[in-house]
This record gives C-alpha cells, sequence and structure tokens, in this order.
C-alpha cells in the first residue's frame, strides 16, 4: 500500500522527466538529420521555466479549465499504463478505460481553444478530431487483435503473457506494424504536424497560448509521447523492467523520428486516407487473423 | 390496485390538465407540474413489488385486460415518468409563446400516461391498445407546430402504423394458436411452440419495435420528426418513447420467448441474436457519422439518437449478462443525456428566437454558462467520457464483445465512440466557443424553470457515472427475473472476477492531478482576462461577426465520406413512395366519384351473377 502510494506520487514524475526528454531529443534528432545543429537536448525545461514566469493572455473560464483538464487527463493516464511493471492504478480500469482517458486530453485542449475565438485554434481542432478519426480506425483495430489474441482486456495480463512466452510483436505482427505506422500520427510529430502546423494556421489550438498556458500544453505533449510509446511497448514489446522499458521505448521513439523527419507535412485529408488505407488493412488483417487463431 | 392508480391519475389528470387550461393558463401549468409529479412518487413508492392486477374482463374473446409491476416495469415507468416530470417542467417557459397550450399539456401528459400503460401491461392486448394510444397522440404531438412537422408527423404515424399492423399480426396469431395473450401464461405455453414459428413471431415484432426504437433500416422516421417536434417533446420522443421498442424486444425476446428458446434458432453460423447485434452495429456507424455532418442542432441529436439505439440493440442482442446489463444501462443513460441535449437545444433556440443552424450561432458560453455546462455534461455522457454515466454502460458492452470474440462489433461500437466525439464537440463548438455574433449581445440565461431540469439530469449524469452501482442494481434485479445470471457490481464498478474498473479510484486520480496541475497553474504568473475582438490576427483587424470558424467544421472528412453517407434507405422509401402513387393512380381511375360509373359496375357484377346462374352459358 505504501509503495503503491509513493509511485502514485513518483511515476508521473519519471514520466514528466522521460517525455521533456523525449521533446528535447526529438528536436535535437531532427536538427542534426537535417544538418542543423540544433537546440540542447534540456532546451525544453528552459522554456518551461521561462514560460511559467511570463504574463499570458486568458480568454475565460473554459479557457483555463480546458488546459489543466489535458494535463490532468494525461497524468492520471499514466497511473493505468505499466511502466515497467509498475501500474499503481492499472487493477482500477483496464485497456478499454485506457482507451476512454485518452480522451481527456484533446477534449481539454479543443474546449480550452473553443473558447479562444480564434478561427485558427478551430481549424486546427477540427483537424485534430479528424486526424483522430483516422488513425482510431486502426489503432482500434490493433488494440482489438491484441484483446483478442489475450483473451482480455486487461493491459497487465497483456504484459504478463509477453513475459510467460515471446514478445506481442512476434504473434501479432500486422497489428504492431500498423500501430508504428499511426505511431506519427497520434503523437502529433511529422509528416503529421497538420493540427499545429505553425505556418499555415498559426500554431492551430495554441495559438492563443502565453507563458504558463504553453508551458502547460508542453508538459502535457511530453506526457503524451510516453503514453503513446510506453503504450505501444505494453502491447507489443513484452514491458520489462523500468530500465528495459525505457531502452524500447528509446528505440521506438527514435525510429519513428528517423522515418518521419524526412517527409514533409501531409495535408489532412492525405493523412486520414494514408491512415485508412495501409494501416487499417495491415490492422484489420491482423484483426481476423486474431480472431481466427 | 397501486398500477390502476397510477395509471387513473395520470390518464384523468391529462384531460384535468386540458380543463384546467380552460380556466387559467397559470391553474392549467401547476396542474400539468402535480400530476407528473405524482405519478413519479407513486412508481418510486412501488420499488421492489410484484404487483398482477387484472382490470377489465372483455365481454368477448374470454381475454382479460392485466396489468402487472416487476423489476423491468418499474425500470422503465420511473425513466418515462422522471423524464416526463423534467420535460413538464421545461415546458412552463418553452412554450409560453406556442398556441393550443391546453392541447400541448393535454398531449404530453396523455403520450407519458401511454406509456405507463405499456409498460405496466401484463398481456399483449392491453399492450397493444396502449401501444396504439401512444404512437397515434405522438402523431399529434409531432404535427404540433404544423408545416414541415405535419409531413414530418405523417412520415412517422405512416411508418409507425406498418410496425403495428406487423405486431398485430403476431398477436392474433399468437391468440389464434393458444387462445391467450397473457405475457407469463405465453412465455410458459411458447416452450414448446417450433423454431419456426418463433422465428416468425420475433420477425413481426422486430418489425414493430424496429421502427420504432429507429433500427437500421427502419429507421427514417425519426430524424425529420426530432427536429419538427418542441424541443421539451423532442427530450420525450428520443430519451423514452423511442425507447419503448427496446423495452419491447426486452419483453418479447427474454420475457416471453426466453433465452433457450433464442439459443435454438441458428442455422448454420447465421443465429437471430448475432444477425440483431450486426444490425445494431449498423446502425451504430450509418447513424452516427450521419450526425457528424448534419447542421441543425436538433437534427445532430436525432441522428445520435438513432446511433445510440444501436448500442442498446447490441448489448441486448448479445444477450449475456453484462451485455443485457450494459444495453439496459445504457437505455437509461441515453435518455439523460438525449433529453438533456434536447433542453440544451431548446434552450437555445427559446433565448435565440428559434435559431437551429449551428453555423449561425457561437460564443453563447458567455452569456449561457449553465446550459453550456449542461450541454458538456450531456455531450460527455454521450462520449462516454470516464466519470459521466455514459462510460460504464458503454464499458460493459465493449468488455461482453471483446470477451464473447465479437471484435468487429466492438470495432463498430468503439469507433461510434470516435464519432460521437466528433459530433458532440460541433454541437459544443459551434454553438457555445468561438466568437459571440454582435446579434446575441443581449442573450440572457434562461429562466430559473429552465435551467433546473437541466442542473438536475447533469447531477443525474455525474452521479450515475461515479455511483453506477444504484441503477445497476436494478438492472441485475431485472436479469434474475428473466433468468439469466445476474450481473454482480459493487457500488463503484465492477467486483474483480468481472473486471477492472473502479470509478472511485478513477475519481480520486482524476482530482488529485487536477489539483496538482490546478496548483502549477495558480502559482505561476498570473493571466490577463481579454475580450473575445482582442485576439490573434497575423497584426491586421479582427472583424466583427467573421471570425469565425464553424461552417463545414468536418469538411474535410466530408470530402472523403460523404458520398458513402447518402441515406439510400431513405431514397429507397421515397422511390417505393413513388412508385406506389402511380399504383394507386391505377386503383383511382375505377374509383372516379361518378355515380354512373357505380351504377355501371352494379350492373356488370349483376350480369356477372345471372351468367353464372345460368351456369357459364351465354345461351
Amino acid at each position: 500500500m505504501v509503495i503503491k502510494t509513493i509511485w502514485i506520487v513518483f511515476l508521473p514524475l519519471i514520466a514528466l522527466v522521460i517525455g521533456i526528454f523525449f521533446l528535447g531529443l526529438s528536436r535535437k534528432v531532427t536538427a542534426r538529420i537535417q544538418r542543423r545543429y540544433g537546440p540542447p537536448i534540456y532546451q525544453p525545461i528552459i522554456d518551461i521555466i521561462k514560460l511559467v514566469n511570463q504574463e499570458s493572455i486568458s480568454h475565460g473560464r473554459i479557457f483555463d479549465i480546458g488546459v489543466i483538464l489535458s494535463l490532468a487527463g494525461s497524468v492520471v493516464l499514466v497511473l493505468f499504463i505499466p511502466f515497467g511493471g509498475i501500474a499503481p492504478l492499472a487493477t482500477s480500469g483496464d485497456l478499454l478505460v485506457v482507451i476512454y482517458l485518452m480522451l481527456l486530453a484533446p477534449l481539454g485542449i479543443a474546449l480550452s481553444g473553443g473558447e479562444a475565438s480564434n478561427p485558427n485554434t478551430s481549424i486546427g481542432i477540427s483537424r485534430k478530431m479528424m486526424l483522430a478519426l483516422g488513425y482510431e480506425v486502426p489503432f482500434l483495430f490493433a488494440i482489438l487483435a491484441v484483446m483478442t489474441y489475450y483473451k482480455t482486456t486487461s493491459l497487465l495480463e497483456v504484459v504478463k503473457a509477453q513475459q510467460s512466452s515471446s514478445w506481442g510483436i512476434i504473434y501479432l505482427p500486422l497489428p504492431a506494424i500498423a500501430y508504428f505506422m499511426i505511431l506519427p500520427a497520434m503523437l502529433g510529430i511529422r509528416p503529421f504536424d497538420i493540427v499545429s502546423a505553425p505556418q499555415e494556421i498559426a500554431s492551430g489550438p495554441a495559438v492563443e497560448y502565453g507563458g504558463k498556458y504553453l508551458a502547460l500544453t508542453t508538459i502535457q505533449h511530453g506526457f503524451h509521447m510516453f503514453i503513446g510509446i510506453g503504450l505501444f511497448v505494453n502491447l507489443f514489446l513484452g514491458g520489462g523492467n523500468p530500465l528495459i522499458f525505457l531502452v524500447k521505448m528509446l528505440v521506438i521513439f527514435i525510429l519513428s523520428l528517423f522515418i518521419n523527419a524526412v517527409f514533409p507535412r501531409l495535408r489532412i485529408d492525405q493523412a486520414i486516407k494514408y491512415c485508412w488505407k495501409w494501416p487499417a488493412i495491415l490492422a484489420l488483417a491482423g484483426l481476423i487473423i486474431a480472431r481466427i487463431v | 390496485m397501486q398500477l390502476i392508480t397510477i395509471l387513473v391519475v395520470s390518464f384523468l389528470g391529462a384531460g384535468m390538465v386540458y380543463l384546467a387550461g380552460k380556466i387559467s393558463g397559470k391553474t392549467r401549468n401547476i396542474l400539468a407540474i402535480l400530476i407528473s409529479l405524482a405519478t413519479v412518487i407513486l412508481i418510486s413508492l412501488t420499488y421492489n413489488q410484484k404487483i398482477y392486477t387484472s382490470f377489465y374482463s372483455l365481454p368477448f374473446l374470454n381475454l382479460s385486460l392485466t396489468l402487472r409491476m416487476d423489476a423491468l416495469s418499474w425500470f422503465f415507468a420511473i425513466t418515462v415518468a422522471g423524464i416526463g416530470f423534467l420535460s413538464i417542467l421545461f415546458s412552463l417557459e418553452y412554450m409560453r409563446h406556442y398556441e393550443r397550450p391546453d392541447f400541448y399539456y393535454f398531449m404530453i401528459l396523455f403520450v407519458n400516461a401511454g406509456m405507463l400503460g405499456i409498460v405496466f401491461s401484463a398481456d399483449l392486448l392491453s399492450f397493444y391498445i396502449f401501444w396504439e394510444i401512444m404512437s397515434w397522440s405522438t402523431y399529434l404531438l409531432i404535427s404540433y407546430k404544423g408545416g414541415r412537422a405535419v409531413a414530418a408527423g405523417l412520415k412517422y404515424i405512416i411508418m409507425s402504423v406498418a410496425g403495428s399492423l406487423a405486431m398485430l399480426f403476431a398477436i392474433v396469431s399468437l391468440y389464434v394458436s393458444y387462445g391467450t395473450l397473457g405475457i407469463s401464461r405465453l412465455a410458459f405455453l411458447l416452450q414448446t411452440a417450433s423454431p419456426g414459428y418463433i422465428l416468425f413471431l420475433l420477425l413481426m415484432f422486430v418489425i414493430g419495435f424496429g421502427i420504432k426504437n429507429a433500427i437500421w433500416p427502419l429507421h427514417t422516421w425519426l430524424p425529420d420528426a426530432h427536429a419538427e417536434a418542441v424541443s421539451p417533446f423532442s427530450a420525450v420522443l428520443s430519451a423514452v418513447l423511442v425507447r419503448m421498442g427496446l423495452y419491447g424486444f426486452l419483453l418479447i425476446m427474454y420475457s416471453i420467448v426466453g433465452l433457450g428458446l433464442l439459443h435454438k434458432l441458428s442455422y448454420g453460423i447465421l443465429n437471430f441474436n448475432s444477425v440483431l447485434c450486426w444490425i445494431g452495429a449498423i446502425t451504430i456507424v450509418i447513424a452516427i457519422f450521419i450526425a457528424i455532418l448534419q447542421d441543425d442542432t436538433k437534427r445532430l441529436v436525432a441522428w445520435s439518437s438513432i446511433g445510440h439505439g444501436g448500442y442498446m440493440l447490441l448489448g441486448v442482442g448479445i444477450a449475456t449478462s453484462l451485455g443485457i446489463a450494459g444495453g439496459m444501462f445504457h437505455t437509461l443513460n441515453y435518455a439523460i443525456c438525449v433529453a438533456l441535449l434536447f433542453f440544451v437545444a431548446g434552450a437555445i433556440e427559446h433565448r435565440t428566437g428559434g435559431i437551429r443552424d449551428l453555423n449561425e450561432l457561437g460564443g453563447l458560453i458567455k452569456k449561457m454558462p449553465i446550459t453550456f455546462t449542461a450541454a458538456l455534461a450531456g455531450v460527455s455522457g454521450l462520449i462516454g467520457i470516464p466519470l459521466t454515466n455514459g462510460f460504464v454502460s458503454k464499458w460493459l458492452i465493449y468488455k461482453t464483445l471483446i470477451m464473447e470474440k465479437y471484435p468487429f462489433l466492438a470495432f463498430a461500437a468503439l469507433i461510434g465512440t470516435w464519432g460521437t466525439v466528433l459530433y458532440g464537440y460541433k454541437f459544443l463548438h459551434n454553438i457555445f466557443l468561438g466568437q459571440l455574433p454582435e446579434k446575441y449581445k443581449e442573450v440572457k440565461e434562461v429562466p430559473l424553470s429552465m435551467q433546473l431540469p437541466m442542473i438536475l439530469l447533469t447531477l443525474a449524469i455525474v452521479v450515475f457515472g461515479i455511483l453506477p452501482g444504484i441503477p445497476l442494481k436494478v438492472i441485475s434485479g431485472i436479469e434474475k427475473s428473466f433468468g439469466i445470471e445476474p450481473l454482480s457490481t459493487t457500488i463503484f464498478g465492477m467486483p474483480k472476477e468481472i473486471g477492472e474498473l473502479n470509478m472511485i479510484t478513477i475519481l480520486a486520480a482524476v482530482l488529485a492531478a487536477g489539483v496538482v496541475v490546478y496548483l502549477v497553474f495558480s502559482l505561476s504568473a498570473k493571466s490577463r482576462r481579454v475580450d473575445q475582438y482582442d485576439s490573434y490576427a497575423a497584426g491586421s483587424f479582427v472583424p466583427k461577426d467573421k471570425y469565425q470558424y464553424s461552417t463545414g467544421f468536418y469538411d474535410q472528412a466530408y470530402r472523403i465520406i460523404g458520398p458513402y453517407l447518402r441515406d439510400v434507405v431513405d431514397d429507397f422509401y421515397y422511390w417505393l413512395v413513388g412508385k406506389s402513387q402511380s399504383f394507386f393512380q391505377l386503383v383511382r381511375q375505377i374509383y372516379t366519384g361518378n355515380v354512373n360509373t357505380y351504377a355501371l359496375y352494379i350492373l356488370l357484377f349483376l350480369a356477372f351473377l345471372i351468367f353464372v346462374k345460368l351456369g357459364w352459358r351465354l345461351w
């Protein structure tokens, strides 16, 4: 019980550090691929400290609550996703709860951005919603394949089953590939940075954010990276102890960065069509196989 | 006796309200409130009772009309009465500017009374009588506003009559075969019937109930009817009246036919329940994706109503303890959420002068914060955000679909949820968020009597979301009465052997995380509150009334999915109408309306008779 409470406090902090590290890393790696020097890896920390001390504007109560809800939703989600065998709350909610808790963060941003009374935010949010509709199709197929194959809806059980045999990716290669293909869309990194698209819609939902709002959304983005990749490692790469888990996350993250840093941004309709084509077909095929086996 | 009292109070009360309206508007309003409140109280007093009474014995056919109260009828009756009460409360202000209010209050109370009659009926004859009372008075109420509403009402009643006839066919055949229509007696007698006969019965009832519950492809009446009815009645229509179809499904499938016989209805891999589930899944996907494309507040909610009917059918059709509980719980949850959303749409209409077009609204959160909160709760409940009621019922449905190895049905249900996110957010954004148009600068929050129903329903959403054990206890009582293994629940979620769900932990986690983030937020540098025109426009001036993005909100997605989402079924029905019209034109050639022609027919017929009498010989 005491250990559980300690982990409830520490796990979000660990996720925070890893998430922020990923943010810094992604800028550095992308810069090196594009033959720039890039900012130092700890740049996001400097940014966040600077931002919380800056003055900002607010458009109303939901504008504030939305940002808080979005970050709080991500923090809660971390407690439900096993991190190398540590999962303080996983017995109170299964994978279905996780899928639903994943809604809180975008919904918070959507509400907050909506009250910002700026068409750029609205366009950004409508893109986010449509993109989500795009990647949810293969994502749900992949997750259902896992749940069908392991005959459970519990993430803990899925991880345990993989540790007693081998990794999920060996039994379910197609859903794993499909998940990996849509990972950049879920994380909102290139070529799927349609939602923020600074050159088109002035950073989309973030256009009215300054100061602490921007700081909180940056932190939320870090958490989001942690969650998206952490879920992949749990579902297909067999979890492991915290250190191994971290290494697996890092490998997946850098792989998706390598692939995607060289692609230009897609249009929203191209992104939807992409998601509904190969990833969806692969994941569906995986689901059919998982159903028959 | 209690049941008769409830029905007498509600039926006679409706008539008294009409008469009171002739005295004064105020007396009528008070009486209407009192009567609907009285039914709520009377019904809640009968909790956990089993009653069976015969109230009239027919002088012919050797039948008697009977009423009964069990767990299933209590569950539906309390929902009907509760939603009815709230919608009458909402009507007080909303209906102020409408003509013929006496008629309106009479009819809405009458519809409620009819629905109570349906759920209390213990034999299929009374069931059918009350069913028709409900159907026809609904028709009058849908057409209440005149104009387009009449067309919507006609569409409804034609489909409804078709359904009723199918049902009547089955009821008559039951009477002819078994000589009784009592539900419990039939349940016993049918156990020896042949599977073919059972299938025939079920098909007839599925047509009747399916039209009411608006399952694909029998749904086409619903969007027009919901959009054109007055908003408080749309709430009743969508929340409980449509779900009488679901009640019918439960009654015929589990109370009368029973699970044992249902399992026998299979042919190869096809069986009755899985076909029903697939219809539910198709209903979810088609209706919810059409809802995304709607630009009318009430039409959007109406399409969502069809889609969520699919969830209920999916849960009920899967026929597991979890599934049936999920389906019934979703019925209750959806009733709460959709009534709330129609109230919101009504509140917006009331304050903006009847605006239903989602592209003309915006920014109303600043003027109507309580309505916004209600809308947010309603939409969250529909999506099933954790800590709202819709989450638990959907969780039950998904869980059973996955565990019973129906991943494709589970996919339809889950993707439907994402569709719900899209149209739910569009509803919130286009009405409440974005820039407030200049013409709505003077809009005020709705009066207390309209706020109160919304606040109560919002509370219900949160309470049932955190304490799902309360309604689920009633529902497991219903399952016990069906002879299905009842769902065991804890007050905050599910016991360990069913699955990992504990709402109180989730609540605590969300609250704790919220507090921590809030502390960080409030300890950071302060923010300055700015006006809506003080926003980023790349350095240029922000034009009034033009700096809003709501028209074609999901246009890019529409271009991809739009072509596949034509309501083909509706087109088909209209094609059918066109074709039958030309056939009826032909028939009309015979019925000219001219006496001479009819005289000629009589003469020809006589000549024919003489010809027959002569032994088919002309000479």
